[in-house]
Parts: C-alpha cells; structure tokens; sequence
C-alpha cells in the first residue's frame, strides 16, 4: 500500500513531463493553430496592373501622350511602402513592409497577410520612407529582399543618395512618324520625393480568415505626364535622374500620385 | 457534496511514449532538420568549407544541393584546370579563364580546340558566386547549369559529356578522380552533374576583395587625389545640368556598375550602344525571343578591369580609354539603347582630365592577392 502510495505521489516528475510533452510539441512544428479561428488572417493580394488612358498595357507598347508624341515604355519600377488598410473604426493597420512592382515581370503582386475584419480603404508609400532610403546598406539585406543588392539590382543609386523611386522609361519620337529613337529616362527618387497614396475601396472590403482576396492595383502611366494642374513635355523634359533632388522629379511625384486606382 | 478533483495520474508507460514522440516530433520538423547535406548527392563526412563573405559584400546564395565542402572545392580546382575535359586533351577551363587576365581571354574571341572561335569575349571570372544568371546573354540561371555547356560545346572543349564522364571514371592515377568524388559526394559513380557541382563549388570561392578600393573601404589605406576624383566622377550623374536635369558632369558608371555590395555590376542586361542593329549577334533577344531585349547584354563586374581587356561582349575595345570614348560619343542610337546612354547627342563630353582621374580610380579595383592566390592555379 505504501508503496502504491508513494508511486501515485510523484506527481512533479510526470508533470514535467507533460508541460515538456505539450512544450516540445509546440515548438517542435513548423505551424500550429492555437489561436481562435478569427485571429487567423486572411490574405490580400494587390495585382498590379499597367494601363495606358484607362487602357490594358504592356512594356513595348507604343502608345501616343496627351501632346500627340509616339512613347513606347521599355522599363517601369517603383517601391511601394508602409502599406496599411483602414478598418471600419478608422485606425490604420499596417499590412506590409517594401514590396518592388516591376511590371516588366509575368504578374507583379503584392501579397500581404490582414487580420480578418471589414477594411475602406488602403494607404501606401510610393518610394521608401528616409528611415529606409538613405545611409541603409543594401548588402545588409538577405537577396531575396527587395532592398537587398541584388533584389534592387538598377534601383540603388549610391549609400547617400539611396534607392530609386520610381524608374520610368522608354523611348519617343520627336516627331510624328519618326523612329522611337529618342530615350526617355525618369528615375525619381531623394526623401523629399516620398508621396502617400490613399485610395478607397468602392465597396467596404471583408477579409476573411484563411480566405484570399485579389484586387487590381492599377498604374495609369500615361497620368504620369498629365494631370489636372500640370504636365510635361517629353521632348523639353526627356531625363531626370533626381538623386539630388529636381523640380522635374518632384512633379513627376506628384503627377504619379494620381495615376493609382484600385479595382476587383 | 462537493466532488473532489480527480487526480492526475498518468500511466506509467505513457511517460516514455510521450518523451519518444516529443523528441521524434522535434527532430521531424523540416525546421530541426540539418541543412549541411541536401540530396543523394551529398558526403555528410564531407568537412563544410568555411567561406568568409567579405566586409560590405551581400550573403552569397548557394544551392542547398550543392553546399561547399573541402574536397568538393579541391576536387573542382582539379576539374576546372583538367584539360581531359575537352576533346583532344590540349584545354581546361582555365586555359581561357587565365588567373592572369581576371580568369578572362585576352583574345576577343576563345579558340576552341577544332580552331574554331566564338562570338564573344570569355566573361572573366570573378565573384562569379554573387552573379544571377550566366554567359552574356544569361542563359544559364545557375553556375552549375553554365559550366555544363563549355565541355561539350562543339567550338569550345568539344567532349560529349559521356565521355567526359567515362575519362573521368577511368583515371586511375592516384588519388583517381572516383575517389576524389567519394570523398565529395559520397559516390565513386561520377556524373556531369556531379562534375559541374564540384566546379561550380570551386567558382564560388573565386573572390576578389582586398583591391586597393576594398583597401580603402576598409579603412586600411588612401586613395590619392587622382583615384579618389575619378571616384566621385564614377559616381556622378552624366550630362550639363542646363539640358539634363539632375547631370552632374560625372561619369555616370554607377547605375550599371554600382557600388552596392561592391560587385561593380547590377548583373542586369543593356544595350550601351555599340551598335545600331543586332543581325550578328541579338544578345538577350536570343534567350527571351523579345525584341526590347534585342542589342542587350550583362553588364560585367570592373573589378580587376585594368586585366580584363579587351572589352565589351565581343572584345571589340583593346584598351580601357577606347571605352571611355565610346561612352564619351554617346554611342550609336538604336530602339534598345539603354535610357543610361541618354547622350546619344553628344555623349558625357568628360575631359581629359577626368577620363584620366576615371582610369586612376578604375586601378584601384585591381586585385593582385586575387590573380596570384595559389589556390586558384593550376594544380596539374
């Protein structure tokens, strides 16, 4: 009896040996689910999308600007940061970190993991806050970031200047008719050039978790020339390289700001 | 009555079975699993090769398949200088990839066994590790896909690769080269794969680093007044800031040749102007089949560029200050040319001044240590 007794009563030992089990099986896997179902995210997928006057587009394209000149792009790359959803409360939600559209790639996507909830609108940087644009060494990031070396590989101006923005370019014909022999080189970018894009939603967008979400995150390229306070002249004004920082870069900015629309 | 608290009292042998099971769990997971040998063809008694990344350069990716190990990186440094490799016996890899010259060809063009030669300059090879396709017109999406194509090519080393295998099996001189696979991989079986492998291994510690630049960037020398001018030229914009807004009257190299991670190339694809139409040779058009692409070719590193000569995809430039013309005319406009040759007018109209401060500053990136290291020479 005694001896029963005192096997029943070495309870620590087994009880470190449950708390161990329960420990090591939680950290022994790759994914577990503790949680309730609706702190799971879903997943928010913006498909980037280039048009050219509301139309579909692709690099090589010609297609012809609000002054009537023959433009073809070759190239169009920007950083998109400090991406956030806005939920039905108003409070911003941060989503993601940098992501680098590329449209001469096959499908440029942002994918973002997002609490499920009912968002209005999303909010992103278009270039790199400073805290991440200048005095970062790209080197210092794995290469399959897009910061690092080879992930901003033509998007890198040098250590104290930082990234490139946006790079737009392509070729123009001077005058109707001619070859598109003329180059077109507008690589925006210095903190003073970052812009804020908000836009909203047409309807509230419900995340649901474990659920994806896909909506168009559409470029107008040709809002990149004209917009409703100003424009520019592809022939006058044919190259910007704004690591300093130029009046033409920062109008580029701002005419780019506009140039974004969301669509499911 | 209030129930009392069951007790816990778990079965005596279960406490076993669930220590087994934790542990099979932890050492399951794909997290927990080692990750210094990935495949069949793998030696774990292999010793890992310790490869030091240089201060400033990026991590370098280096397949899971193919991790570096002491004998895979000798074994390779036999390969790449193996002249059974190619046809008649008479060439390795390293007989146009010469120490001397960068691991480049001072010919413009190799001349392969038969006689015949290419259409282009044999890339030089350094900091290859760190590149992201190969060949100039990228082809090849990894090292060990590109050191497949110089044996069997019939204008270069013209050996099918069964009977580079077969040569390879039957050697027998000690150590023999199916024991030198043994203590690779693991097999005495040898294969081209495997081969490319141990070649591609050796490639990847092809580092050059210790430059008078690297020298520099570490703090351990200067720069003199010549070199470090033609360094702010190398990193200003092109152009007169009265027509080219944001021009700076610099050299403009940066934007291909970027500093960043101090490879001196950004690995991507350009036209820079050599030529007005492509019928001789596409460039990159003839991998992707687009007409944009059309003139386009890698940019090339410029360390050790002072050794490299001659220049340019097809070694068309014999010295460096023809080069510097070339970008200095602007170059010949063509539907491809690169947005960066945008002074297709007037080119960067540098003085002689600046182009000689600009060569001062490119000799700094020459690596003596890197061309004379023993490991990399011939070993036969």
């Amino acid at each position: 009896m005694n001896c029963k007794s005192s096997k029943r009563k070495n309870t620590p030992l087994h009880a470190v040996t449950w708390v161990a089990f329960t420990f090591l099986l939680i950290q022994g896997c790759t994914q577990v689910w503790w949680w309730s179902n609706e702190s799971i995210p879903g997943t928010l997928r913006f498909d980037a999308q280039l048009e050219w006057n509301a139309e579909s587009t692709v690099l090589g394209d010609v297609t012809i600007d609000h002054l009537g000149h023959s433009i073809r792009l070759d190239n169009v790359q920007m950083y998109i940061s400090e991406m956030e959803l806005r939920s039905e409360s108003g409070d911003w939600a941060p989503i993601g970190d940098v992501a680098l559209i590329d449209f001469s790639v096959l499908n440029p996507r942002i994918l973002a993991p997002v609490p499920a909830g009912v968002y209005d609108a999303v909010r992103f940087g278009m270039g790199l806050p400073p805290e991440i644009n200048s005095d970062m060494d790209p080197a210092s990031y794995a290469n399959d970031h897009p910061l690092s070396v080879a992930g901003s590989a033509g998007m890198f101006w040098t250590w104290s200047s930082g990234y490139v923005f946006v790079k737009y370019e392509g070729k123009f014909a001077g005058e109707a008719g001619d070859p598109l022999l003329e180059p077109l080189s507008y690589h925006c970018g210095t903190d003073s050039s970052y812009r804020t894009v908000t836009l909203e939603f047409a309807e509230p967008v419900y995340i649901q978790s474990r659920q994806l979400t896909v909506y168009e995150l559409v470029f107008d390229a040709a809002k990149a020339l004209v917009g409703e306070t100003d424009s520019i002249d592809v022939v006058t004004d044919p190259v910007t390289h704004n690591g300093s920082g130029t009046t033409l870069g920062g109008r580029l900015m701002n005419l780019m700001d506009d140039a974004w629309t969301l669509r499911q | 009555m209030i129930a009392s608290r069951p007790q816990f009292r778990p079965i005596p042998q279960l406490t076993g079975f669930l220590w087994a099971l934790a542990l099979i769990c932890l050492t399951s997971c794909d997290r927990c699993q080692d990750p210094g040998c990935v495949g069949a063809d793998c030696n774990p008694e292999a010793t890992p090769y310790l490869l030091e990344i240089p201060p400033f350069f990026p991590p370098m990716d280096i397949p899971a398949d193919n991790l570096l190990t002491v004998e895979g990186v000798h074994l390779g440094h036999l390969l790449f200088w193996e002249k059974s490799l190619s046809e008649d016996g008479s060439i390795s890899c390293g007989s146009c990839h010469l120490p001397e010259h960068g691991f480049s060809d001072p010919s413009p063009y190799s001349t392969g066994i038969t006689g015949a030669q290419g259409i282009r300059n044999a890339m030089a090879i350094i900091n290859i590790g760190w590149a992201s396709s190969y060949f100039w017109d990228g082809r090849a999406a990894t090292l060990e896909e590109q050191i497949l194509e110089p044996v069997a090519h019939p204008d270069e080393m013209a050996l099918p690769w069964p009977q580079a295998v077969a040569r390879l099996q039957a050697n027998s001189e000690a150590p023999g080269y199916p024991q030198l696979f043994l203590e690779a991989f693991g097999t005495t079986t040898i294969t081209a794969e495997l081969t490319s492998k141990a070649i591609a291994q050796f490639l990847r510690t092809l580092i050059s680093a210790d430059s008078k630049f690297d020298q520099w960037r570490r703090g351990e020398t200067s720069l003199s007044d010549d070199e470090f001018a033609g360094y702010e030229i190398f990193l200003r914009e092109g152009g007169d800031p009265e027509t080219t807004p944001g021009g700076q009257f610099g050299g403009d190299c940066f934007h291909c040749h970027g500093e960043a991670g101090l490879q001196f190339s950004d690995y991507l694809f350009r036209n820079n102007g050599l030529d007005g139409s492509f019928g001789a040779d596409a460039g990159r058009a003839g991998v992707t089949g687009m007409p944009l692409d059309s003139g386009r070719f890698k940019t090339p590193t410029l360390r050790n560029i002072t050794l490299t000569a001659p220049y340019m995809h097809d070694g068309r430039f014999i010295t460096l200050e023809e080069v510097l013309d070339h970008y200095n005319s602007g170059g010949v406009p063509s539907t491809t040319i690169d947005p960066f040759m945008k002074y297709t007018t007037g080119g960067l109209a540098l003085n002689p001044v600046q182009k000689t401060q600009l060569l001062a500053f490119l000799e700094t990136l020459t690596d003596t240590s890197f061309i004379a290291a023993s490991q990399f020479q011939d070993p036969h």
